[in-house]
């Protein structure tokens, strides 16, 4: 699979939406899939499945727990033979069951639920058309005070921040500044970093510590005139915005990506995954 | 034993919400979960920690659920609360997006193999080996599974508007 010429499997594809493909490979399945529309488009559309699955499922896994499903608990309960069984007085419990299950059935129906990361990428993109426009107070602190930037907004973060190095695609390093949490309130302060092109064209990195399901998630999307792509692992999420037409906007991506999820450890994150590279 | 508790309540709001997506009914969900926890703490003298506790919790879940399934197949299908739920007027779906109504109708077609699978590796999050330790089933036939899967949730919810692949234009 890493030579170009090698032909992609269906297993590549689903390895590629499951966020389970070698990195090595990502290049290789994208090239085949700019050559096959036709299964680029299959693959799009289980793309937008996981989405819609997320969507759906991921706020059971948010609710408080109720004190039943408590192992300690449980395990009192054995201990002191306490033969209760939330079984036994289930019908009892179906009518207020049935409401609340209507309503938490209907919620979805109603109102889907917004995903965080459409949260995040929105704040990503405020932020960037907020800032790329400023030419004094484009940044707080300068490319020039690198390595207090980096201690500062790593530990505010809480997640070391090393700017990518995107020179290699004519982006240099302008500056970064911290940016409050977003209302959603499950990750903590967000850091951007902007990187300038020669032609003055810039791009912006948001960066935010994991989301509490520390899912493995990535999402390339347009709001408007920007273009943005978004991922998540178990330590951070990203978001990298621009103007910048497809093909650059996808090498300037996958460079954040690459270099923003190599560890320095050997435990690999879900999309950083080892096996098989 | 507090170790031992500890992991398995880290694992307790991810097997609700695998439990609420295969039942898609809260109560059943949190029964089965509630059940899978007795489960463990009764096997845990048999439990020998050579894979990870996490797993052996979803396998746990799943056996529960199957048998559960069974039971209710022998008794007679009873009404799906989802079946008696009247849907108010569903929003159009943005561009590109399936409408997470007509998904919801599509999962619950699937047949349950298939489900059970595309749920711990999407969902979950699991990794193909973690699920198909899972399932116990090769990791071919996963594969497969979560293949014909992704094909049907394609053609069940055909009407959305075919996606644009950004990553490809």
């Amino acid at each position: 699979m890493s030579e170009q010429s090698k032909e992609v499997t269906q297993a590549d594809l689903l390895a590629y939406v499951d966020g389970r493909l070698p990195p090595a490979d990502f290049d290789a399945v994208e090239a085949w899939l700019a050559a096959n529309p036709a299964r680029a488009a299959e693959v799009a559309h289980w793309q937008r499945q996981n989405e819609a699955l997320h969507a759906l499922f991921d706020p059971a896994g948010h609710e408080p727990v109720p004190a039943r499903l408590e192992p300690a608990a449980i395990a009192r309960g054995r201990a002191a033979g306490n033969s209760f069984r939330w079984t036994q007085v289930a019908a009892a419990l179906v009518l207020v069951a049935l409401g609340g299950a209507i309503g938490w059935a209907a919620r979805d129906v109603v109102t889907p639920t917004e995903a965080a990361s459409d949260i995040l990428i929105d704040s990503a993109v405020t932020a960037h058309s907020l800032y790329v426009n400023e030419n004094r107070h484009a940044v707080e602190v300068a490319a020039a005070d690198r390595e207090h930037l980096v201690n500062w907004l790593s530990s505010r973060v809480t997640q070391p921040i090393n700017p990518p190095d995107l020179s290699a695609d004519g982006f240099a390093f302008v500056g970064g500044r911290l940016l409050p949490p977003v209302e959603y309130g499950k990750t903590g302060p967000a850091a951007q970093l902007m990187y300038e092109n020669a032609a003055g064209e810039r791009v912006t990195v948001y960066i935010t510590s994991a989301l509490p399901d520390r899912a493995a998630a990535y999402e390339f999307t347009s709001r408007g005139p920007h273009e943005a792509f978004y991922w998540a692992n178990d330590k951070i999420t990203c978001t990298v915005v621009g103007e910048l037409p497809d093909a650059e906007m996808q090498a300037v991506a996958r460079k954040v990506y690459q270099q923003l999820t190599r560890r320095p450890d050997s435990s690999a994150g879900p999309m950083d995954y080892e096996r098989g590279s | 034993m507090s170790g031992f508790l500890d992991e398995i309540e880290q694992s307790v709001p991810g097997l609700r919400r695998y439990a609420r997506a295969l039942t898609r009914n809260a109560d059943r969900a949190d029964d089965l979960v509630q059940d899978c926890i007795e489960r463990a703490l009764r096997k845990r003298g048999l439990f020998q920690p050579s894979g990870p506790l996490q797993a052996w919790l979803y396998r746990i879940l799943l056996n529960l659920y199957r048998n559960s399934l069974r039971q209710t197949r022998r008794r007679g299908d009873h009404v799906s609360i989802d079946a008696l739920v009247i849907e108010p007027a569903i929003p159009a779906p943005q561009p590109g997006r399936i409408a997470l109504s007509e998904m919801s109708r599509a999962i619950d077609q699937l047949p349950d193999e298939q489900r059970e699978a595309l749920l711990l590796v999407v969902l979950e999050g699991m990794s193909y080996e973690e699920a198909a330790h899972i399932l116990e089933i090769p990791a071919g036939t996963l594969m497969s599974r979560l293949s014909r899967a992704r094909t049907a949730l394609r053609q069940l919810t055909g009407n959305a508007e075919e996606p644009r692949l950004r990553t490809v234009k």
